[in-house]
C-alpha cells in the first residue's frame, strides 16, 4: 500500500467531479432523470484513477459514516494488512532475531576487555531508570498484544482454540488501550530526560566509522551515548511519537476524520510499530546477552568503571572531572 | 448450490426506508444499529438515484480476512456470518468493509465500540437455528425458516432483490432489457468481482 | 474460514447434534431459495402468488413456532391499503410477515408499514386517562372521565348550544367508526364534525364530484399499469404513497410510459420522471391552462369524447385562449417548449392518467385547481378508462371511508347532503323519527345583519371547518354564524399541528373551556398553548386493535381483524363512542340497531353490525353491496384476484368480483354487483363494474347564442355514448320510481321490493329514487336493463354553481409576484362557511406592506415518508424516529450561500404573520430551486425556539420533536371548502 496516498484524496474530490459531470443547468429545457440517472460504472471509472475514491450521498440518519455507499479501498487496506503488513512484521521481527543469534553465534558476548575493575560509576540514577523501565514494561505487552492483532490467528489460535483465543485478545485489547497512556508520559520523560546527551555531534560519526565496536576490536570514543544508542533514543522518541499519534485516532476513530484515515493511521500504527520491535529486539539483546556489563546500567544503574572506560571514555573523562566515580566498591552501599 | 446475494436496483428505489424498519422490526435492532440503509446519490439532482445497503455478502469477505480472531464465518449459502461471542470490538472490519455494513453499539472511544453487529441475510448466528440466544444476539433467522431477508420481502416497489444470486440477476437483467436502462448492480463488482452483462 | 456452526461447536461441544440438524435444513433450504428468488424478483403476479404458498408450506416444515397465528389487517398510514400480516402468540403481535397475497401491496410496505408492528408496543401511548389539573396531569378512570366530560358538554350546551362544540373525527377511524362518529353528531345535534380530509382532499371532492359526479380516485393504483402516460402534480407518490410507486414503476418499465412531474421540488417521484418540470408553487391553473393552450391550438383534444360526454367546454376553450406561452411562462417559469412537449405527450399518448395530491389541493384556489385537471382530462379524454383517470392518491388509511361516510361538515353519511329528504332518509335507516333530529339542533339568533336560523334551517347549513376552527373560538361572537363561539374540542384521532396559523391555534387553545383529545398519543393539542385546566386525554387503541373495515384510495374496502386487545387501558373507538351517548342521552335510539358483544371494558356494538346499517342506507354511493362476509370472503382470497384488472379468478368464491368491492358496488349483497373498479367506464355493463358520468346538476342549461337567442343544451349524454349493452342507447336521468314506471320497468320490482318503496313514498311514490330505496329494487331493475342507476350523464367543463365555474389563474394570497397580483388577483371578500374569508384584504395588505421583500422565499411544505399527518404517532414510534430526527427546512445552496447557511446548521425561518418564526436544521439542497424553500410538515414539540416536552405527560412524549411548519404558513382558504393555503407562501430565513 502506498502509505502517503491514504489522505490525499477522500470523498469530498470525487463527489465534486461526479456532481460536475451530471448536474444539467438548472434553465435547461429538457431534463429526463431517467436519461440522467447516475450510474454505478462513473464511480467505477473514478475508482481507476484513484483507488481511494468514496462514493458518498444523503443520509438522514445522524451517522455519518453511513452516507458512504461504497469504499473499494477497503481492499487495498485489507492486501496491506493481511499482506504486506503481515511480511514486513515477520521479516522485521524474525529477520532480527535471525540477525541477533547469528551475531552471538559469531561475535559472542562481548566482555569488558579490561576486565571488571571493581569500582563503579552511576549511569543512570533512579529516575531515569524508572522512566525506562515504565517505557519498557508498556512497550514489551504492547509490542505482545499488538503482534497478536497480526499474528494471533496464525500462530495462537489453533493452539488454544477460539474462545480461549478471544479472552486473550480481549485482555490484549484493553492492556494496548490502557498501557499506552504510560507509554506515552514514559516517551515523553524519555525525550525530556536524555534530549541534551542524545544531539548528534562529529563523534558520532567516528562511532559509526569504527563500527561502533561492534565488528572488529577497539572501542569507538563516545561522550554519555554513543551514536548507537542515539539511534535507539530517538527511535523510540520518534517512533513512539508516530505510535502515540496513531494511535491515539484509533482509540478515538471520531477525531480521525473517516475510514480512509484510520486505515491510514492503522498502517503507520503497524509498520512503525514492528519496526520498533525489531530495534527494541536489538537493543535488548545488546543491553542483556549481548554486552557484559550493559545491563547494570539499567539494573543497578552503577557500572562498572572499565565498561564504562572501554563504552563511553568522553563520559568517564567528565564524570572523573566532577568527581561521580566510586572509589571503593566495597564502601558503596548497593542501590 | 445456491449463493445468494443482495441487489438493489436503484431505478426502482425510492428512499421509502421499508428495507430498514424492515430490518429493525424483524431483527429488534437497537437504536444506533443501522444494519441496512438507503443512501441517495446525486440528491437533488436530475438523475440522484438512491441505493439500499448492507453487509452485501461478499466473496472472499475482506471483514472476515482481516478480522484479528477470525469470528466470521460463511454459510453453505454463502452468508457472511459472525460469532459475537468471539468478536472483540477492534473495528478492524468496518475498515476493511466496502459498504460500511459493520456497526457497533457503542461510540468506539477508547477501543469500547462494543460487539459488531451487522446484517446477517436474516440468517442468525452461530447458536442453535431459532433459538432465544441467535434471536437475542443476532435477531431473526428467516432463513432457516425458508424465508429471505425481510427487507427485500417488503420492499416496496421490489427494487431490493434477495436470493439465489443467479436468479436475481436474471431478474435484474430481464428489466433492464424491458425498459431499456439500469444504473447497474450496486456493489456486485466490489463484492462479488463481478458484473451482471446485459 | 470456518463454515456455520463450527465455532459454536468448538464452545460448545455438540458437534454430532448441531450437524444433524442442519443438514436436512441445508438441502430444503437451498432448494427453496432457486425457488424464492423469484418471489422478490415478483417476475410475475401469478407466478409470484404461487411461489408465495410454497413458501409457507416449506416454512410450516422449518418453522420455528407453533401456536402463532396469523391475522391480517390494514396498514394504518396511507391510503394505498397494504394488507398487514400479523404474527400473534399468546396475545402478542410477535412478527409481521409479507402479505405476498394481497393484490395491492404483494407483501410490500414502506417504513411506515413495515414498522407498525412497533405501535402496539410502543411505551410512548397514553396509558390510562388522563386530566390537567392546575397544569398538572392527573390519572383518572374511564368513568370519571367519561362523566366529567360528559357533565361540561351538557353544560356548554345549556349555555352556548350544540355548535359550540367541535367534534373533530379522524381519517383513522374505520369505516364502521367514522359512520358511528358522524351519527353521534347527528344525534347530539350539530354539522360541525369533520376530520382530515378538510386538509387533504376535500378541494378535490368538491372539484371532481362537481365535474362527473363522484368525488373519489376513478381508477386505482393498480390500473396505473395500463397507463402509457403518468402525470403526477404536487404529488410525491416515493414519499406518501411509496406501494403504489411499485405499480407506478412497474407500469412505467412495462409499457415504456412516460412519468411526467410537475413540481416545485426535485422530489424521490421526480428523480424517476421522465421528464421532470419545475413550476412556481401556486400557478397550478395557469400550467393546465399553458398545456391546453397548445392541445386546443393543435387540435389534439378529443373531439368526440367532448361531444359525447362533456358540457361546457367552449367556455374552457374561451378562457385558456389568455393563457399563451409567454404568459404562462411568466407566470409559471415553464419554458413553452418543455410546456408543448408534455401536452402533446398527455394528449397524444393514451391512455394518460392524471395523479395529484396536496401540492394541487392546500391552496386558495384548491377547487380551481383541481376542476382545471378534470378539465384537461376530459379535453384529452382520458376519463373512465383502463389507465387512465384521476388519480387522486389520499392520505390516510381511511380518509376515503371517512369522507364517504360524512365526517364533514356538509354531508351525511354517502353525500347525502344535508337536506331534509337526506336527513329523513338517514333517520329512516336509523329507526328514529326525523323530528328527534330537527329538536337537537341549535337555534340560531340574528345577528352581525343576518337572519336567524331555525332549528331545522341550522340542521341544514354546513358547518364549521376543522381548518378555522381556531377562528370561531377567537373572533367576536356576532362574526361567528352560529349560536356562540366554540367552546370545546372533542379531538378523535386528529393532529394539532397540520393547519396553517399555529400562533392563532395558540389562542384558541387557551379560549376552549373543554378540550378532549381521544387518542393512542397525546397530540399537539395537548402540547401547544398554556392550558392549565379542562384538558383530558383518553387512550384509543389503533386500528390495529380494532376491527372493521377500511376504503383505500382506489374505493376498494378491506377488512381488517383485531390484532391484539387494545394495549395499557386504551379502549377501542365502538366502546367510546357508546359510552359517551349513554351518558349523554342518546345511547339506546343510537345503537339500537347494533348486535352488542363483549368487548374489554364492556358492552360495545360490532363493526359488522354497524356495516350492515351501512349496507341498509348506503345507496347514493353503493355502500349497500359491502356485507361483512363479502369482505371477509375477499380478505380470506385475496391471492385470487388479477394484480391488474383486480378482477377475482374464474372458479374461485371471489369470481368476477373486484377486489374490495370498490364503491359504487350497486344493489344488496345478495344481487352481487361486482363493485366499479373504474368509474364511468362506458366499456363494460353497468352490472359488471360500468357506469357512466352522473348527472347532478339538471337535464338542461340555458345558453346564450351571439345573437342573444337562447337554447338549451342537454346534460345528458350524447352521440351514442352509454354503458355496455345498457338498453337505453341514449343519455337517461337518474332513476326514481317515476322514471321505471315511464319506461314500463316497474313491474320487474318484486312485491317486496315495491311494499318497501310504496312504504318509503307514502303519497309521492314516484319520488323514490335509487338513493332512497331501502329495497335496492329500483338500483337492481335499472342495472339488470343494463342502466345505472344515477343516469347517464355529461361531466361538467363549466360548473357554474362553483365560485370559478371555469378557473382562473388567482396569485396566491402570499405572492412573490407582487407585479402579477393586479392581473391575478385573489377572490373579493366574501363570507364562506360561517366566518368570514378575507381572500383580497389581505392579499392586497401583504402587497402594500412589502411582504414579498421582506420574505423573498416561496415556502411550500410536504411529506416524508418516516412520517405521517402530525406525526405524533410516528415520531414515537423508535424504529421511525431514527430516521428523521430533526426538523429542517430544504434551501437552495444559492440562498443558503447569500446568507452563510451551511448545511446542517440552524437557522430561523420566519414567516409574514404573527412575528412567526421557528428554528430548524437547513438541509441545503438543490432539490428546491433558487427562492423556494420546503419544509416537511410532520413535526411539533417545539414552539418558536421553545422545547415543548414538558408539556406532554410523562413518557407520553413523541421521541422526535421539532418546530411545525405551521407556525409558520398563513391565511388563504379555498372558498368552496375552507382548505388551507399550507402549500404556498412567504419567509424569510436566516442563520441561527
Amino acid at each position: 500500500m502506498r502509505l502517503g496516498a491514504q489522505l490525499r484524496f477522500l470523498a469530498l474530490g470525487l463527489m465534486l467531479a461526479l456532481a460536475a459531470g451530471f448536474a444539467t443547468p438548472s434553465s435547461a429545457q429538457q431534463i429526463n432523470p431517467t436519461a440522467s440517472a447516475v450510474k454505478e460504472q462513473q464511480f467505477l471509472d473514478a475508482l481507476k484513477g484513484n483507488k481511494d475514491a468514496e462514493l458518498q450521498g444523503r443520509i438522514t440518519i445522524p451517522d455519518g459514516k453511513a452516507a458512504t455507499l461504497e469504499r473499494p479501498a477497503g481492499r487495498e487496506w485489507r492486501a496491506f494488512h493481511q499482506g504486506t503488513m503481515f511480511r514486513i512484521a515477520a521479516i522485521a521481527v524474525l529477520g532480527t532475531l535471525l540477525l541477533l543469534t547469528a551475531f552471538y553465534l559469531i561475535r559472542g558476548r562481548i566482555r569488558i576487555e579490561a576486565g571488571p575493575s571493581g569500582r563503579t560509576i552511576t549511569r543512570f540514577n533512579g529516575f531515569e531508570r524508572f522512566t525506562h523501565w515504565l517505557t519498557a514494561s508498556c512497550f514489551i505487552i504492547l509490542a505482545l498484544s499488538g503482534l497478536n492483532v497480526t499474528f494471533g490467528k496464525a500462530v495462537l489460535l489453533p493452539l488454544i482454540g477460539p474462545a480461549a483465543f478471544t479472552d486473550i485478545s480481549i485482555i490484549a485489547k484493553w492492556s494496548h488501550n490502557y498501557l499506552a497512556w504510560p507509554f506515552m508520559v514514559g516517551i515523553a520523560l524519555t525525550f525530556l530526560i536524555w534530549i541534551k546527551d542524545n544531539i548528534p555531534s562529529g563523534a558520532d560519526l567516528q562511532w559509526f566509522a569504527q563500527g561502533g565496536g561492534l565488528i572488529g576490536k577497539g572501542h569507538p570514543a563516545a561522550r554519555r551515548f554513543n551514536a548507537g544508542q542515539k539511534v535507539i533514543f530517538w527511535s523510540v522518541v520518534i517512533g513512539g511519537a508516530a505510535l502515540s499519534l496513531s494511535g491515539f485516532y484509533l482509540l478515538f476513530p471520531a477525531y480521525a476524520g473517516g475510514v480512509l484515515n484510520l486505515q491510514f493511521w492503522n498502517s503507520v500504527h503497524g509498520i512503525v510499530s514492528v519496526l520498533m520491535v525489531a530495534i527494541i529486539l536489538a537493543h535488548i539483546y545488546i543491553g542483556s546477552l549481548g554486552m557484559e556489563g550493559a545491563f547494570d546500567a539499567m539494573g543497578s544503574g552503577e557500572v562498572d568503571l572499565n565498561w564504562a572506560r572501554e563504552h563511553h571514555s568522553l563520559w568517564v573523562e567528565e564524570e572523573m572531572r566532577k568527581g561521580g566515580v566510586h572509589k571503593d566498591p566495597a564502601l558503596q552501599p548497593a542501590e | 448450490m445456491a449463493r445468494v446475494k443482495f441487489l438493489c436496483d436503484a431505478d426502482r428505489c425510492i428512499e421509502c426506508n421499508a428495507c430498514v424498519t424492515a430490518c429493525k422490526n424483524e431483527n429488534e435492532v437497537p437504536w444506533g444499529i443501522n444494519r441496512r440503509r438507503v443512501v441517495t446519490i446525486n440528491d437533488g439532482k436530475p438523475g440522484e438515484r438512491s441505493v439500499s445497503m448492507a453487509c452485501m455478502h461478499c466473496t472472499d469477505a475482506p471483514c472476515a480476512a482481516v478480522c484479528p480472531v477470525d469470528c466470521f464465518y460463511t454459510t453453505a449459502d454463502a452468508v457472511v456470518l459472525h460469532s459475537k461471542d468471539l468478536c472483540i470490538g477492534c473495528g478492524y472490519c468496518f475498515y476493511a468493509c466496502p459498504f460500511g455494513a459493520p456497526q457497533y453499539p457503542k461510540v468506539g472511544n477508547f477501543g469500547s465500540r462494543g460487539k459488531m453487529d451487522k446484517c446477517t441475510y436474516c440468517a442468525g448466528g452461530p447458536e442453535a437455528d431459532l433459538s432465544p440466544a441467535e434471536f437475542q444476539k443476532y435477531g431473526s433467522n428467516r432463513l432457516a425458516e425458508g424465508k429471505l431477508p425481510l427487507c427485500a420481502e417488503m420492499c416496496s416497489t421490489k427494487s431490493l432483490l434477495a436470493g439465489d444470486g443467479e436468479i436475481i440477476a436474471q431478474i435484474y437483467k430481464e428489466r433492464v432489457v424491458k425498459r431499456g436502462y439500469g444504473s447497474g448492480a450496486w456493489g456486485w463488482q466490489t463484492a462479488y468481482k463481478e458484473t451482471i452483462a446485459i | 474460514m470456518l463454515i456455520k456452526r463450527k465455532s459454536a461447536d468448538v464452545q460448545r461441544g455438540k458437534l454430532q447434534a448441531a450437524m444433524a440438524g442442519l443438514s436436512s435444513g441445508v438441502m430444503d433450504r437451498r432448494t427453496f431459495l432457486r425457488r424464492s428468488g423469484l418471489v422478490a424478483g415478483g417476475v410475475a403476479a401469478a407466478g409470484a402468488l404461487q411461489i408465495g404458498s410454497v413458501r409457507k408450506a416449506e416454512a410450516a416444515g422449518l418453522g420455528p413456532a407453533t401456536g402463532t397465528k396469523i391475522v391480517k389487517n390494514i396498514c394504518t398510514h396511507c391510503s394505498v391499503g397494504c394488507t398487514v400480516k400479523a404474527e400473534v402468540a399468546n396475545g402478542v403481535w410477535v412478527g409481521q410477515e409479507p402479505a405476498w397475497e394481497s393484490p395491492i401491496n404483494r407483501g410490500s410496505h414502506c417504513a411506515k408499514g413495515a414498522s407498525v408492528r412497533e405501535l402496539v408496543h410502543g411505551d410512548r401511548r397514553i396509558k390510562y386517562p388522563m386530566k390537567l389539573v392546575d397544569g398538572q396531569w392527573q390519572r383518572i378512570s374511564w368513568d370519571v372521565a367519561i362523566n366529567e366530560i360528559g357533565d361540561k358538554m351538557l353544560e356548554i350546551r345549556n349555555k352556548s348550544g350544540a355548535d359550540s362544540v367541535y367534534l373533530l373525527g379522524s381519517a383513522k377511524f374505520s369505516n364502521e367508526g367514522a359512520y358511528l362518529f358522524r351519527k353521534f353528531a347527528a344525534f347530539w345535534g350539530t354539522n360541525n364534525v369533520d376530520h382530515q380530509a378538510r386538509i387533504c382532499h376535500s378541494t378535490t371532492v368538491a372539484g371532481v364530484a362537481n365535474t362527473w359526479g363522484y368525488g373519489a380516485m376513478t381508477n386505482s393504483y393498480n390500473d396505473i399499469r395500463n397507463a402509457k402516460t403518468v402525470l403526477f402534480m404536487g404529488s410525491n407518490a416515493a414519499e406518501a404513497h411509496p406501494v403504489a410507486m411499485q405499480h407506478i414503476l412497474e407500469g412505467k418499465e412495462v409499457q415504456r410510459a412516460n412519468v411526467i412531474v410537475f413540481d416545485p421540488r426535485l422530489t424521490r417521484t421526480a428523480a424517476h420522471a421522465t421528464d421532470y418540470v419545475r413550476f412556481r408553487s401556486g400557478t397550478d391553473i395557469a400550467v393546465i391552462w399553458g398545456m391546453m393552450w397548445h392541445i386546443f391550438k393543435n387540435g389534439w383534444e378529443d373531439k368526440n369524447f367532448i361531444a359525447a360526454r362533456v358540457h361546457g367546454m367552449d367556455d374552457v376553450r374561451k378562457e385558456v385562449e389568455k393563457y399563451d406561452p409567454k404568459t404562462v411562462e411568466d407566470i409559471t417559469g415553464v419554458p413553452e417548449a418543455q410546456m408543448k412537449r408534455v401536452a402533446e405527450t398527455f394528449a397524444k399518448v393514451k391512455p394518460a392518467t392524471f395523479i395529484w395530491c396536496m401540492g394541487v389541493t392546500q391552496h386558495s384556489v384548491g377547487t380551481a385547481n383541481v376542476r382545471a385537471i378534470c378539465n384537461l382530462l376530459l379535453a384529452t379524454g382520458n376519463v373512465g378508462g383502463m389507465g387512465n383517470g384521476a388519480n387522486i392518491f389520499r392520505g390516510h388509511c381511511n380518509v376515503q371511508g371517512a369522507t364517504d361516510f360524512g365526517l364533514d361538515i356538509s354531508n351525511l353519511p354517502c353525500y347525502y347532503g344535508l337536506v331534509e329528504g337526506a336527513w329523513r332518509h338517514w333517520a329512516r335507516v336509523w329507526d328514529v323519527p326525523y323530528d328527534y333530529f330537527v329538536s337537537r339542533f341549535d337555534e340560531v339568533p340574528a345577528k352581525g345583519g343576518r337572519p336567524a336560523r331555525t332549528r331545522k334551517a341550522n340542521m341544514e347549513t354546513s358547518g364549521h371547518t376543522s381548518t378555522r376552527w381556531f377562528d370561531a373560538a377567537n373572533m367576536p361572537a356576532e362574526q361567528v354564524d352560529q349560536r356562540d363561539n366554540l367552546k370545546a374540542m372533542f379531538v378523535m384521532g386528529h393532529g394539532g399541528n397540520t393547519i396553517p396559523r399555529m400562533p392563532d391555534a395558540v389562542k384558541g387553545l387557551e379560549k376552549l373551556e373543554l378540550l378532549v383529545v381521544a387518542d393512542p398519543h397525546p397530540t399537539n393539542f395537548v402540547s401547544l398553548g398554556g392550558r392549565k385546566n379542562g384538558t383530558y386525554l383518553l387512550p384509543i387503541g389503533t386500528q390495529f386493535e380494532c376491527s372493521g373495515s377500511r376504503t383505500c384510495s382506489n374505493r376498494s374496502v378491506q377488512w381488517g381483524d383485531k390484532v391484539v386487545e387494545p394495549i395499557f387501558e386504551a379502549a377501542n373507538d365502538y366502546w367510546v363512542m357508546y359510552k359517551f351517548a349513554q351518558k349523554l342521552g342518546f345511547a339506546e335510539a343510537m345503537f339500537k340497531n347494533y348486535e352488542m358483544v363483549q368487548g374489554k371494558f364492556g358492552m360495545e356494538p360490532s363493526a359488522e353490525s354497524i356495516l350492515r346499517e351501512i349496507n341498509k342506507g348506503g345507496w347514493s354511493t353503493g355502500y349497500t353491496g359491502q356485507s361483512p362476509e363479502r369482505l371477509k370472503l375477499h380478505m380470506q382470497h385475496q391471492d385470487k384476484f388479477d394484480m391488474v384488472s383486480l378482477r377475482g379468478a374464474k372458479g374461485s368464491p371471489v369470481e368476477n368480483d373486484f377486489y374490495g368491492l370498490p364503491w359504487p358496488c350497486w344493489g344488496t349483497p345478495e344481487f352481487k354487483h361486482p363493485g366499479t373498479h373504474i368509474l364511468y367506464n362506458t366499456s363494460l355493463e353497468a352490472r359488471n363494474g360500468g357506469g357512466t358520468f352522473r348527472p347532478r346538476f339538471g337535464l338542461t342549461r340555458e345558453r346564450t347564442l351571439p345573437d342573444g337567442s337562447k337554447v338549451n343544451d342537454t346534460l345528458l349524454a350524447e352521440n351514442g355514448s352509454y354503458s355496455l349493452n345498457s338498453e337505453i342507447k341514449d343519455g337517461y336521468p337518474e332513476f326514481t320510481m317515476g322514471v321505471l314506471k315511464k319506461l314500463g320497468w316497474d313491474k320487474d320490482l318484486t312485491p317486496a321490493e315495491l311494499a318497501t318503496i310504496t312504504a318509503i313514498g307514502g303519497n309521492a311514490i314516484d319520488g323514490v329514487s335509487w338513493t332512497t330505496d331501502l329495497s335496492g329494487g329500483i338500483q337492481r331493475v335499472a342495472l339488470e336493463h343494463g342502466c345505472v342507476p344515477y343516469g347517464n350523464g355529461k361531466a361538467r367543463a363549466n360548473a357554474w354553481n362553483l365560485p370559478d365555474p371555469v378557473p382562473v389563474h388567482r396569485e396566491p394570497i402570499y405572492s412573490p409576484r407582487v407585479d402579477l397580483v393586479a392581473k391575478w388577483p385573489a377572490r373579493p371578500d366574501e363570507r364562506t362557511l360561517r366566518i368570514p374569508n378575507l381572500h383580497t384584504s389581505v392579499q392586497k395588505a401583504a402587497v402594500e406592506k412589502g411582504i414579498a421583500k421582506s420574505f423573498p422565499i416561496v415556502l411550500t411544505s410536504g411529506r416524508l415518508v418516516e412520517y405521517e399527518g402530525g406525526g405524533e404517532e410516528t415520531r414515537s414510534n423508535k424504529w421511525l424516529a431514527e430516521l428523521q430526527q430533526d426538523m429542517f427546512v430544504e434551501i437552495n445552496p444559492a440562498d443558503a450561500a447569500a446568507r452563510g447557511i451551511k448545511d446542517g446548521a440552524f437557522v430561523w425561518v420566519s414567516g409574514p404573520e404573527n412575528n412567526a418564526k421557528a428554528r430548524v436544521k437547513a438541509l441545503v439542497t438543490e432539490r428546491v430551486g433558487a427562492g423556494v424553500a420546503f419544509m416537511p410538515f410532520h413535526f411539533g414539540g417545539f414552539y418558536q425556539g421553545q422545547d415543548q416536552r414538558g408539556n406532554y405527560p410523562k413518557g407520553t412524549d413523541p421521541i422526535v420533536l421539532g418546530e411545525s411548519v405551521n407556525v409558520i404558513t398563513t391565511y388563504g382558504y379555498d372558498p368552496v371548502t375552507a382548505m388551507h393555503e399550507g402549500k404556498v407562501t412567504l419567509c424569510q430565513i436566516a442563520a441561527a
